[in-house]
């Protein structure tokens, strides 16, 4: 549908890397298809879609987020089943896909497990389908083509290595390239029939082209001299396995046959490399490829690895851990010079703004009283494994995805399969009891209507639900803390924490105690804009009332539990232990404060210390409070080292 | 059924910008919508329903689930096998309407499902519309769009991307155009809004309470009389709002013919390279925005003012570049760009 009014692959301007490897894809399917990566509005979908113009008679099937898994393996044929009382399969997307392109749009938003499915399903050429009363296989044979934003969590590393190839797209810099960007956006859309008729010359060309480099594909060959090369490249990359070759060679063979060669170039071989190996590729983030500017710039090699051995359990998967033990980062490309330039830059910039900082917080400062000071957020703390961009640092955010997938009873979520009914049917799948109750229609006596549904066919939905967690930080914002480098650690962890809440969509509260009481700086709340202002205009001094901070936090998290019981709140307690403010009828703040961390305990709060204490004689006092809480306890020293979202993920 | 009475457009005080975003985007629908931020009480919902009153006649194929465009090419299938079949496409005139998404609204009722009656009656498969159906052409509204299910926010961002809707679950297989302005509205405080979501709105306003004394008693004013006698508010408005929907009409038939000089194009460009937002949505946007203000304007030409207040609208939502950056728009920075390119 609609196809002639798609927005021509020739009038995309520049992008000329991912152009290259859409074709590389559309030319050779064993190149492993393309993930485009890259910020939003830079045309990675019209591109994606635009390759219909290339590919004659396939089709483009576009495998939307939408998806039941009936759909994407297929399923009983429901007609058949009803009509002629025979059980016959109805192909699902994977077998319509065959022969044809498959593209999934923002990929990274679709089920992790589906999406896994299909990319194996195709990589080992073969669906089994077992699944309502359907036993079946047949082969799959496509290429898939997907895009995704980052911006909301990339895809964790054993699902990018599915991928034969990823190419980023980012906007284009130069000002006339972007004015014809608009001028063609703007003629596109005052006459679509028109624009596409003036690039049709073009695109009919290149589709030719295509053809003829699908063509001329089994004829090219690859000396021993260009393996030598691709193994070399590879084994430089410390790709994991052997797949990666296997991409390298098929996208060689494609860019030759495309060049009208029946043999390869050295050059092939690197320019294939630029696709093939930067998401499977373990390097130094100042030599990405396709790195995207971040906070973290300065992270060293050393960091790395000190955090992979800080975290050899990171990850779940066998595979992963193997790239734990990866020895140190390869050589550059020969494309990682443009991006070392930009680094330089990144960095001036980020020194400036935090010149600016260190000023707009000694204004804020004068603003308040004497014993109070506003600690700015520390930005450069170092939890280097937090910042995680496609291919900066793979092992991250691997498993990731959105944080915690619930199974829900509540009829909302995602219907994702019916099962059979445990106890009473309270959610229907009419679908599935429709699939179930096909094939005996003709045994059954007319009621009337098509079907006659008993109750043995009646299936339950299951639905899933990616909620985020709660966390409630409860921070000691006493005097005690308040020297000033402690608060902006503290700060910069918490800072820290929220971004990763932000990516997760985690809701996120904050209480602050300090003086002779506890406030609540932000009811919980969805807003981490929100939480992050307020952690930046909290203001330290006076006590602690470090029992108040904790009765507040058990009240808090006591009445979200009533209302959502769904919700697991997790409790981050961010102090010193050293409670000093002392009410009426309390002689021991100590104490008090360890009184309720016990009833924390007994409310079964899943919490975590972190002991802010860090003067040469050390009380311990916060370490008392978190065995009384039943707490994880961390150091803020030992944070900076450890990874927080591993703390995090121990949690769950 | 008889349409309750709704509070007329043009008796809303003040608001402007929200106003001018939600008729920008009647006269031009390629804009993208437009995401309203305010607290509660400033009139949005009030806004945006009010706003039907005003939406202009169009063409549609008389009987289409879809409400297909019969001079368009992006025809439905069942539209397509007609204009085969029959060489012709059977007419009619509807009203551009607003169609609500309800917070609550699940994912098979947003994007359409299994016909079970159908199915069970016939024992065939057969699509059912949802939601994203009725909103082809028309104005899907969703009110506290901050809190929508994760979900259902991943199917809109799926047929915003491309003006399709493709359906594969539960047993069906269909897909169909889904063209419609996104207007959302939200209070910031109770949550953000996905970047990914935000960046599908073409405009972005944020409305704050009148501050104004006189313009406060105003709309008390105004809000008491349409209370105690909405029949005799509304016909005293009568004129102001067929004046305004005429403009429109007038508006959308100029358009075509509005042009813009490469000049402000390339000011446009340097602009947003110099801002570092993200892609190049937001050029366009500006541009398409500048054009229809044109056209409201009666003009046939856009200038360098009409560019300036598109930039309004369209830049401070997309400043934001990563979580927690500050993503503020420095006003006095695209000024005084924008002064010196002149």
């Amino acid at each position: 549908m609609l196809k002639n009014n798609l927005y021509p692959f020739t009038a995309v301007v520049g992008q000329e890397e991912a152009k290259k490897a859409l074709l590389i894809a559309l030319v050779n399917r064993r190149a492993g298809g393309l993930l485009i990566g890259g910020a939003k509005g830079t045309a990675k979908s019209v591109l994606a879609r635009s390759v219909q113009s290339l590919i004659g008679a396939q089709k483009l099937l576009t495998l939307p987020l939408n998806v039941t898994e009936d759909m994407l393996f297929g399923s009983i044929d429901l007609e058949a089943a009803v009509t002629l009382g025979e059980k016959r399969f109805s192909p699902g997307i994977l077998a319509r896909a065959t022969d044809n392109i498959l593209y999934i749009d923002e990929a990274n938003l679709l089920r992790q497990e589906l999406l896994t499915a299909a990319l194996d399903a195709n990589s080992a050429g073969i669906n089994n389908v077992e699944r309502d009363g359907i036993s079946c296989s047949h082969e799959v044979r496509t290429t898939i083509i997907a895009t995704m934003n980052p911006e909301e969590g990339t895809l964790p590393g054993h699902i990018l290595d599915r991928f034969g190839m990823y190419a980023d797209m980012q906007a284009l810099q130069d000002i006339g390239q972007r004015v014809e960007v608009i001028q063609r956006a703007l003629a596109y859309s005052s006459n679509t029939l028109a624009f596409c008729e003036q690039f049709a010359e073009e695109t009919a060309d290149l589709a030719a082209k295509v053809q003829a480099a699908r063509e001329l594909l089994p004829q090219v060959e690859v000396s021993d001299a260009m393996l030598m090369l691709a193994a070399q490249l590879c084994s430089q990359a410390f790709c994991a396995g052997h797949r990666a070759e296997i991409y390298l060679l098929e996208a060689v063979r494609a860019i030759a046959a495309m060049a009208g060669r029946a043999y390869v170039l050295p050059k092939d071989v690197e320019e294939a490399a630029q696709f093939v190996l930067p998401h499977r590729m373990r390097k130094p983030p100042e030599q990405q490829p396709e790195e995207q500017e971040q906070q973290d710039d300065n992270q060293n090699e050393e960091e790395n690895e000190q955090d992979n051995e800080d975290n050899p359990d990171d990850d779940n998967n066998d595979e992963d851990n193997e790239d734990n033990q990866l020895p140190p980062p390869p050589p550059p490309l020969d494309n990682g010079d443009d991006d070392e330039d930009d680094d330089a830059s990144d960095d001036e910039d980020e020194d400036d703004e935090s010149d600016e900082d260190e000023q707009q917080q000694e204004h804020n400062n004068s603003n308040l009283a004497p014993e109070e000071q506003l600690a700015d957020i520390d930005k450069s703390f170092h939890l280097p494994k937090m910042l995680l961009d496609l291919g900066k640092d793979r092992n991250v955010r691997r498993g990731s995805g959105k944080r915690s997938v619930t199974k829900t009873d509540l009829k909302q979520g995602r219907y994702v399969r019916a099962e059979q009914p445990k106890s009473k049917v309270t959610d229907l799948a009419f679908d599935a009891t429709i699939r179930a109750a096909a094939p005996y229609q003709r045994l059954r006596e007319d009621n009337g209507c098509a079907l006659n549904i008993k109750e043995e066919d009646l299936r339950q939905k299951v639905r899933e639900k990616r909620i985020g967690n709660t966390f409630l930080f409860a921070v000691d914002a006493s005097g005690s803390m308040g020297a000033r480098e402690r608060m902006r650690a503290v700060k910069g962890a918490i800072f820290y924490m929220l971004q990763e809440a932000y990516q997760k969509r985690d809701r996120v509260g904050m209480i602050a105690f300090r003086r002779d009481k506890a406030d609540m700086l932000l009811p919980i709340t969805r807003s981490v804009d929100l939480a992050q202002k307020r952690l930046a205009e909290m203001p330290t001094g006076g006590k602690t009332p470090l029992a108040d901070g904790l009765a507040l936090s058990l009240q808090t998290l006591a009445m979200m539990n009533k209302r959502d019981s769904e919700l697991e709140p997790i409790l981050i307690v961010v102090t010193d232990g050293r409670a000093n403010a002392v009410h009426e009828g309390e002689k021991d703040p100590v104490a008090a404060a360890i009184s309720i961390a016990e009833k924390i305990a007994k409310a079964k709060i899943t919490s975590v210390v972190i002991d802010t204490e860090s003067d040469f004689i050390k009380l311990g006092l916060a370490k008392k409070v978190a065995a009384a809480m039943q707490a994880n306890y961390y150091t803020l020293q030992k944070l900076s080292k450890e990874n927080i979202i591993h703390i995090v993920r121990n949690l769950n | 059924m008889k349409r309750t009475a709704v509070y007329p457009f043009t008796a809303i005080v003040g608001q402007e910008e929200m106003k001018l975003s939600l008729i920008l985007n009647v006269i031009n629908p390629a804009l993208g919508g437009v995401l309203i931020k305010g607290e509660k009480g400033t009139a949005k919902s009030t806004a945006v329903r009010a706003l039907a009153e005003l939406l202009p006649p169009m063409a549609a194929v008389h009987g289409c689930r879809f409400h297909c465009d019969p001079h368009s090419s992006q025809l439905c299938d069942d539209c397509t096998a007609k204009l085969q079949a029959e060489g012709t496409l059977p007419e009619e005139t509807i009203n551009m309407r607003v169609v609500e998404l309800p917070v609550s609204a699940t994912e098979d009722r947003v994007v359409g499902t299994l016909d079970i009656e159908h199915a069970i009656k016939h024992g065939e498969k057969k699509f059912e519309p949802g939601i994203l159906a009725q909103a082809n052409r028309n104005i899907l509204y969703v009110d506290e769009i901050n809190l929508l299910d994760d979900h259902v926010v991943d199917v809109l961002l799926d047929a915003a991307a491309m003006g399709v809707n493709t359906v594969e679950r539960e047993g069906v297989s269909y897909s169909h155009p889904a063209r419609f302005v996104l207007v959302g509205t939200m209070n910031p405080e109770e949550g953000d809004i996905r970047p990914q979501l935000l960046d599908r709105f073409g405009l972005s306003v944020v409305v704050t309470g009148e501050h104004d004394p006189l313009q406060r008693v105003e709309v008390i004013k105004r809000r008491l009389a349409y209370e105690n006698d909405a029949e005799s508010f509304i016909a005293g408005y009568k004129e102001a709002q067929e004046e305004l929907a005429e403009k429109i009409i007038a508006a959308g038939k100029l358009l075509p013919e509005v042009t813009i000089d490469d000049k402000l194009l390339e000011t446009v460009a340097k602009l947003s390279v110099e801002l570092g937002v993200d892609g190049h949505r937001a050029d366009i946007t500006v541009i398409k925005t500048a054009l229809t203000l044109a056209a409201f304007n009666g003009r046939k030409q856009a200038n360098l003012d009409d560019l300036k207040e598109a930039a309004k609208l369209v830049l401070p939502h997309r400043m934001r570049r990563r979580p927690f950056e500050e993503g503020e728009l420095d006003w006095n920075k695209v000024e005084s760009f924008l002064a010196a390119e002149a």
